[in-house]
C-alpha cells in the first residue's frame, strides 16, 4: 500500500518536472551562449497550445509535439531578431514577447471555443506502455519525461566534455574571445536561441500532451519562470538543473496530492508551494554567478 | 549628439567612421507600431469571421457610445494607468517590476479589509486609511524580491513574478476563508458598504480614482522631469556605477523608487475594488498589472503611460460589444497589449550604433577603477 503511494507520488513528480526540465535547459544553453531567454514562458504557452490542439485535429501526440517544435524554433527566431540582430534588451523582449505569446494563445484559444472543437487531447504520450496497460514503473512514465532526461544527460555531455561545447560556453563567458577565435558570435547565438524556443515548446507541449490533455488561459502559471529559478539554483548546470526541477515538481505534486486527499487546509495555500518553494530557493542560495556575457547583446563585429 | 539626426546626402564621414543617422524618427516608431498592430488585428479579425473596420467601429463604439461607457472607460484607465507608473519609476531607476499584478490584487484586499474593519467610523477617515493600506500592501509585496536584489543580487524577474502568484493565492485563500463573504456562493469579501464607495468627482463624473490616477502621472511627470530626485532616478536607471561615483547614494533612490512604484500599484487595486467592483473576488481582475506593464514598455514616460493608458482602456471596454456584435473574442485585447510592445521594442532598437567597429565595452578597463 504505502509502495503503490510512493510509487505514485514519484509518478506526478516526474509529470510535474518534465516540462520545468525542458524548459530549463532551453534556458540554461541560452545563457551558456550568453543570451537571456526570459521568452520561456511565451514559448512555453506557444508549444502547449500548438501540441494540444495539433494533437486534437489529427489524433496524433506525437505529431502536436512536432508541430511545438516549430512553433518554439519560429518563436526562437522571433526573439533572436530582437535581442541578436537589431540587439535590443533582452530581459524587456523577452517579458514582451510573454506579453504577445500570452495574448496570441488566448485569443487562439478563445477561438477553438467558439467553433466548438473540444481541446482533450490524445493520451498516447501519457505513459509509455499506452494508457490502460497494466505496466511496471518505469512503463507508467511518459516518453516525454524520457526525452527530457536523454536531452539533458546529451547537453551535459556536449557542454563539458566536447569542443564545441567548450565554444559554446566561451561565447557565454566572454563573447570577444570567441569571436577572436573564429566563432561568429550573432549566428551561434540566432542558432542558440532557435533550439531554445524548440527546447521550451517542448516543456510548453509535455505539459499539454503529456500530462493535463487540454489547454486553458495561462495554463502555464509561470512555470517559465520556475524554470529560470531552476537553472540559476542549479548553477547553470544540466544536471544540477534537472535536480532543481525535481524539487520543483515535487512541491507542485504535494501541492496537489494533498488537495485531493483533502487536507482541510484551504487549498490556494497548497497551490502556493510551488512559487514559495523557488522564493526560498532564491532566498538561501545566496550569491549566484552565472556566465559573464548573459544578457548583454554582442556589438562587436 | 543632434547633428547625427541631420540627414546629409551621403554618409558623413568623420575620423573614418560611416555615420548614419540614429535609428528611426519618432514619428516612423509610432506609425509603424501602429501599422503593424492594425495589420495583426485584420489578421485576426479575419480569422475570427470579421473585418477590420467592424471590429474597430464596434470598439469605439462600445468604449465612447453612450455615458455610461464612456465613465466606464475613464474607470478602466485609473488601474491601467497607476500599474503603468508602478512599472515605470521602478524601471526608470533599474527595477524591473513585473509585480504588479499581484501588487495590485493584495492592495484591493488590504483595502476591503480595513473598510470591513473601521465600518461605522466616517467616511472621510475610513476613505485614505483604505487607500493607504493598500499602498502599503502594495509594498509589502515587493518588499522580498526588492530585499533579495539589493542583498543578494537575485533577478527581480523570477522573483517579482513568484510573488505575483503567491499573492494572487494568498488573496484567493483569503477570500474563500478568513474574508469570505457568508452569504456569497464563491470566494468573495463582502461589498464595500455604499458611504465608504469613492464619490464621483467631478460630481457626475467618473470616481474618484481617475483623479487619483490623474495626479499620479502628473506628479511623476513633474518629478521624474524637474526634480532632483528624479535626476538621481534617471543616473542610476542609465549608468549604476557612475552614479555611486557621483555622489548618488544608488541604494536608497532604487528602494525608493521601487517602493513607491508598488505602493501606486497597490493603489491600483484600491481604487479599482472602492470604485469599481465593490468586491474582491475569484476572477474579479482583468489582468490591469500586466497591461500596465505594456503602457510603462510603450509609453516610456508618464505622459505617453497616460495616452497608452487610455487606448487600453479603451480597447478593454470596447472589446465585450465588439465580441457581442461580430463574435471576435475579446481576447482579441490581449494581442493587442503584447504585438505592438514587441514592435516597438524592435524599431526602437534599430540604432547603427553597434555596427561600429569596436565599440567600447562596459567591462573593459576604463580607467575609473583607481578612483576610491
Amino acid at each position: 500500500m504505502t509502495g503503490h503511494v510512493i510509487a505514485d507520488l514519484a509518478l506526478s513528480v516526474l509529470r510535474a518536472a518534465t516540462p520545468l526540465a525542458f524548459c530549463a535547459l532551453g534556458v540554461l544553453l541560452a545563457e551558456r551562449a550568453g543570451v537571456l531567454n526570459i521568452a520561456v514562458e511565451g514559448m512555453m504557452l506557444c508549444g502547449a497550445l500548438a501540441a494540444v490542439l495539433t494533437g486534437v485535429l489529427t489524433g496524433s501526440a506525437w505529431l502536436g509535439v512536432g508541430l511545438a517544435c516549430v512553433v518554439g524554433a519560429l518563436g526562437g527566431l522571433i526573439l533572436s531578431l530582437l535581442v541578436v540582430l537589431l540587439p535590443a534588451d533582452q530581459v524587456v523582449s523577452g517579458i514582451a514577447f510573454n506579453l504577445a505569446a500570452q495574448g496570441l494563445t488566448s485569443f487562439v484559444y478563445k477561438v477553438t471555443v467558439v467553433r466548438g472543437i473540444q481541446l482533450i487531447g490524445p493520451d498516447t504520450l501519457m505513459s509509455l506502455a499506452g494508457a490502460g496497460a497494466a505496466t511496471g514503473f518505469l512503463g507508467s512514465v511518459s516518453p516525454m519525461t524520457y526525452l527530457a532526461v536523454l536531452v539533458t544527460g546529451i547537453a551535459w555531455v556536449f557542454l563539458f566534455r566536447t569542443g564545441p561545447g567548450l565554444l559554446w560556453r566561451s561565447l557565454g563567458d566572454s563573447a570577444r574571445a570567441a569571436h577572436a577565435s573564429g566563432l561568429n558570435v550573432r549566428r551561434v547565438r540566432v542558432f542558440v536561441l532557435v533550439l531554445s524556443g524548440v527546447l521550451c515548446a517542448l516543456g510548453g507541449a509535455s505539459l499539454t500532451v503529456a500530462w493535463v490533455r487540454s489547454f486553458t488561459d495561462n495554463i502555464t502559471m509561470g512555470r517559465g519562470f520556475i524554470a529560470l529559478a531552476a537553472v540559476y539554483f542549479g548553477r547553470w548546470h544540466p544536471l544540477l538543473a534537472l535536480l532543481s526541477c525535481l524539487l520543483f515538481g515535487l512541491g507542485e505534486a504535494l501541492a496537489f496530492r494533498a488537495q485531493a486527499l483533502g487536507s482541510g487546509i484551504n487549498p490556494f495555500y497548497l497551490l502556493m508551494l510551488p512559487y514559495v518553494l523557488t522564493l526560498l530557493a532564491v532566498s538561501l542560495m545566496g550569491r549566484a554567478v552565472g556566465p559573464r556575457e548573459a544578457g548583454r547583446p554582442y556589438t562587436g563585429g | 549628439m543632434s547633428f547625427l539626426r541631420s540627414r546629409a546626402p551621403g554618409p558623413a564621414v568623420r575620423s573614418g567612421v560611416k555615420v548614419r543617422p540614429v535609428g528611426p524618427s519618432f514619428g516612423l516608431r509610432v506609425g509603424l507600431t501602429l501599422g503593424v498592430s492594425l495589420l495583426a488585428l485584420w489578421v485576426c479579425a479575419a480569422a475570427a469571421g470579421a473585418t477590420l473596420p467592424e471590429v474597430l467601429s464596434t470598439m469605439l463604439e462600445g468604449a465612447l457610445g453612450r455615458r455610461t461607457s464612456v465613465l466606464a472607460t475613464c474607470a478602466e484607465f485609473a488601474p491601467i494607468a497607476l500599474c503603468g507608473l508602478a512599472v515605470l519609476l521602478p524601471y526608470r531607476a533599474g527595477f524591473f517590476n513585473i509585480g504588479t499584478q499581484g501588487q495590485l490584487e493584495v492592495g484591493a484586499l488590504a483595502a476591503v479589509a480595513v473598510v470591513l474593519q473601521l465600518q461605522g467610523m466616517p467616511p472621510w477617515l475610513v476613505g485614505p486609511l483604505a487607500l493607504l493600506g493598500a499602498g502599503l500592501a502594495g509594498m509589502a509585496a515587493v518588499a522580498l524580491p526588492l530585499a533579495l536584489k539589493q542583498g543578494r543580487g537575485a533577478s527581480e524577474v523570477t522573483t517579482t513574478i513568484m510573488m505575483n502568484f503567491a499573492c494572487i493565492l494568498l488573496v484567493h485563500a483569503m477570500i474563500t476563508g478568513p474574508l469570505k463573504d457568508p452569504t456569497a456562493f464563491y470566494g468573495a469579501t463582502p461589498p464595500v458598504p455604499g458611504p465608504y464607495r469613492l464619490p464621483a468627482f467631478p460630481p457626475g463624473g467618473p470616481h474618484l480614482g481617475v483623479g487619483i490616477a490623474l495626479s499620479a502621472v502628473l506628479v511623476l511627470h513633474v518629478v521624474l522631469g524637474r526634480t532632483v530626485f528624479g535626476a538621481r532616478v534617471r543616473a542610476v536607471g542609465a549608468n549604476r556605477e557612475a552614479a555611486r561615483l557621483a555622489g548618488v547614494r544608488v541604494d536608497r533612490v532604487t528602494v525608493t523608487a521601487v517602493l513607491v512604484g508598488a505602493a501606486l500599484a497597490g493603489l491600483a487595486g484600491g481604487v479599482q475594488v472602492m470604485g469599481v467592483t465593490l468586491r474582491v473576488a475569484e476572477t474579479w481582475s482583468k489582468g490591469w498589472g500586466f497591461t500596465g506593464i505594456s503602457a510603462a514598455l510603450l509609453g516610456g514616460g508618464p505622459a505617453g503611460v497616460l495616452v497608452v493608458s487610455a487606448i487600453f482602456a479603451v480597447l478593454e471596454t470596447g472589446a465585450k460589444a465588439m465580441q457581442a456584435l461580430t463574435g471576435v473574442p475579446a481576447a482579441l485585447v490581449y494581442l493587442l497589449q503584447g504585438i505592438p510592445v514587441l514592435v516597438y521594442l524592435a524599431v526602437n532598437s534599430i540604432r547603427p550604433g553597434h555596427a561600429l567597429p569596436d565599440a567600447p565595452r562596459s567591462d573593459e578597463p576604463t580607467g575609473l577603477e583607481s578612483v576610491p
